[in-house]
């Protein structure tokens, strides 16, 4: 028994709420991220269902045009700052220092510091409903002159630039985190080159934070001056622009879009492996690819404004292009990985499988509005919602679910229940396609974005009828999901440390991992140290 | 741009269905059976392979850019001396069309205004904003640009069928963005002079 552990046996854990507020350990910090993410998820999913019952019919009157605005302005901005990407955070919180056999995260004070700032910035968000004039309502883009004072009135506004700001700030103390973690608290024998890719991918994810969210920091301070204190940045009368608001928006806003998936393509890319028992196809390539998105991803931004008529047009089409190519590799990758295998059939392995065929949707049609004239239509329009919801819906929300199946029984040392699990994948899958898919169509037939009525011609009255019935079926799978967390949690089928096989780290401890994870590391020689354990003959001697 | 919009779409259903057929091939014919309870191989690099899957993506989308920028190039053209031309200003909401040599048209969310355009002539339209961000959007065109306020951003439109066609904001600008429409009613050339003179003497 070494020193450090005989300090541990000394320490008992304790359970007490006190304990949870005070906590440094990564894993129920961890914990607390995605708890949270899950319980915003809640909220910004019922939002969407009240925009949906307001579409389901032309000349709805469910939510007056006001209600309407702030709803979705809500549902965007807390899908994307709250849930999608905080919901990663919180898992390569949980998720980094296991795989890499660290005790804890390299700052676990600043660690708890971004948690609490992250929570805060999101009730202070959510808060601004209860001002007078309601929540913010200019969309999650908050696109200047429309968010400025003059316009939108209301406290809802300040409201929200303060919490989103906060949420900036924590993410950036976080990926400050896990970029040093990941170089400097790796155990010995963990090259780089042994990384699990769910941790490289994270460090890209990283990096990409520590590129964009200054840009989103700044733009919000900005916009705030411009409300509060008479800057007139954004303001034409005054020599201001509201093209440079979009510049510095979305020079945060199109990497942003990669922070929300790239940690889900490490997830998929973890549970592929892991449940057709082989190793990574393409590792390298892998890695590679996840950079190669990240850098390129820094030069998109204004694909967003092919219809100002004021950036270059062809450039920023090109790059856009070129980010096909280490994503195709990703998809070839993950294909290859399952050739050969001999694939079990998990719930998390279905939410994998139901990313890859989702995804793939998005991307292409990613490709499509990537070109100029086609974007010249398709820009604000439901071609463009439909797209990113299969990115961000079909992509991270299901990696989000596979990642939840996977590491839950590492976390509580209990089992979700895995047929229940089947029948939340099936139904959300069905929902969510049909859902999403008229959108595509609704939007070449000329159905702006952020409409709260229609008319009552042509084809969208039915498609915006499917859409609709598609996302009650997703409240059905919602509600699956929650009846597998009830039933399973009175079950408590213990887990083991190992339940799927699985060859990182991670699975190495037990389940839930002791305080500081480790009593004992097994030899790490490659990227699968427990397979090396397992196949003492075959293990890799690289 | 139809024509632009059938190569992409076609494209991009190809390419998915190429990848889904894989995906769902690999899906199926590697599950755990009896027969097939262990993975039958381990490998995990294949350089050509990989080299191959990263090249030939990589001239498709250079093959696609090449399209779209030519395409684009037609699109985004201005004539010369076009011999209709419109100044177009959206606002909080409703929309203003001036042609030069012709009338002033008004109208709000309310009651919609007509942008009346003739048959095969070239329309320079020259878009900005009076307050937000709109955006001058006719579906049936497959086309729309930015309204924004402090810019003007100019255009060329030869409408090739006539009728009359919906146009609205594309780009959100508060309460009444759903409902702020306008028509353009595409005529002959002759009519249209007729409409020009017309509402030029109102």
């Amino acid at each position: 028994m070494s020193a450090a552990e005989a300090v541990r046996v000394t320490a008992p854990e304790r359970h007490d709420i006190l304990s949870w507020i005070t906590t440094t350990d990564h894993k129920r910090i961890g914990v607390l991220y995605m708890a949270t993410t899950l319980l915003f998820m809640a909220v910004a999913g019922l939002l969407a269902m009240a925009i949906r019952t307001q579409l389901a019919r032309p000349d709805g009157t469910v939510l007056d045009s006001h209600a309407y605005n702030q709803i979705f302005t809500l549902h965007g901005t807390a899908m994307i700052f709250l849930v999608i990407a905080p919901f990663a955070l919180g898992l390569a919180n949980y998720v980094i220092p296991l795989q890499i056999g660290a005790p804890d995260m390299a700052f676990p004070r600043l660690n708890a510091t971004s948690y609490w700032m992250f929570l805060f910035g999101g009730l202070v968000v959510f808060a601004g409903a209860a001002t007078n004039e309601g929540a913010a309502s200019a969309g999650w883009t908050a696109y200047a002159p429309l968010s400025e004072i003059t316009i939108s009135t209301g406290l809802g506004q300040d409201f929200w630039i303060v919490g989103v700001a906060m949420v900036s700030v924590a993410s950036i103390m976080t990926a400050l985190n896990f970029v040093t973690t990941t170089f400097i608290f790796r155990a010995p024998g963990m090259t780089m080159w042994r990384i699990p890719i769910f941790t490289w991918e994270m460090v890209a994810t990283s990096l990409l934070i520590f590129m964009a969210f200054p840009s989103l920091t700044a733009t919000l301070l900005l916009l705030f001056v411009d409300r509060r204190l008479g800057g007139h940045v954004f303001d034409p009368a005054f020599g201001g622009s509201p093209i440079l608001y979009q510049h510095l928006f979305w020079f945060f806003g199109h990497p942003e879009v990669y922070v929300l998936i790239l940690p889900y393509f490490g997830v998929v890319s973890e549970v592929i492996s892991t449940f057709t028992g082989r190793p990574l196809f393409g590792y390298t390539g892998m890695v590679l690819s996840a950079f190669a998105i990240a850098g390129l991803s820094m030069g998109v931004w204004a694909h967003h404004m092919f219809t100002t008529g004021a950036v270059n047009n062809p450039f920023f089409s090109f790059v856009s292009f070129l980010i096909a190519v280490p994503t195709g590799i990703k998809f070839f990758n993950w294909i290859c990985t399952m050739w050969g295998g001999s694939i079990r059939y998990t719930a998390a392995m279905l939410y994998a499988l139901g990313f890859l065929m989702n995804f793939l949707l998005g991307g292409v049609t990613g490709v499509m509005v990537a070109s100029p004239p086609l974007d010249f239509h398709a820009q604000d329009s439901y071609f463009v919602v439909a797209h990113f919801h299969y990115t961000i819906g079909g992509g991270s929300f299901f990696a989000l679910f596979a990642a939840i199946y996977y590491w839950w029984p590492k976390v509580f040392g209990w089992r979700l229940d895995e047929r229940l699990g089947k029948i939340n994948f099936w139904l959300t899958l069905a929902g969510f396609n049909l859902t999403f898919l008229p959108m595509f169509f609704m939007g070449v037939f000329g159905m702006p974005r952020r409409i709260y009525t229609y008319a009552n011609a042509g084809a969208l009255p039915l498609l915006n009828a499917i859409a609709t019935a598609g996302a009650y079926l997703m409240l059905v799978a919602a509600v699956a999901f929650v009846a597998n967390v009830v039933v399973s949690a009175r079950r408590r089928e213990p887990a083991g440390d190992n339940p799927w096989h699985g060859y990182t780290l991670e699975w190495a401890t037990s389940s839930p991992p002791p305080e500081h994870n480790f009593h004992r590391l097994p030899p790490i020689r490659s990227a699968r140290p427990l397979w090396d354990v397992e196949h003492p003959k075959k293990a890799k001697a690289s | 741009m139809a024509e632009d919009w059938r190569i992409f779409a076609y494209g991009a259903l190809a390419v998915a269905l190429l990848v889904w057929g894989l995906i769902l091939y690999a899906a199926v014919r590697f599950r755990q059976t009896e027969r097939n309870a262990e993975p039958r191989s381990q490998k995990d690099t294949n350089t050509p392979l990989e080299v191959a899957w990263t090249v030939a993506p990589l001239l498709l989308v250079i093959a696609l850019f090449v399209l779209t920028a030519h395409i684009e190039t037609d699109v985004e053209a201005l004539a010369a001396a076009p011999p209709v031309e419109i100044a177009v200003d959206g606002y909080r909401w409703g929309w203003t069309f001036a042609y030069r040599d012709g009338p002033t048209v008004r109208g709000t969310a309310a009651n919609p205004p007509e942008m009346v355009l003739p048959i095969g002539e070239v329309a320079s339209i020259r878009v900005t904003s009076s307050d937000v961000v709109h955006s001058f959007w006719i579906p049936d065109m497959l086309f729309k640009r930015d309204a924004v306020p402090g810019q003007v951003s100019a255009f060329d439109l030869t409408p090739s069928k006539e009728g009359t066609f919906l146009g609205r904001c594309g780009e959100f600008c508060g309460l009444n963005h759903a409902l702020m429409t306008f028509r353009v009613r595409v005529v002959a050339p002759a009519a249209y002079e007729r409409w020009r003179k017309y509402e030029a003497t109102q």
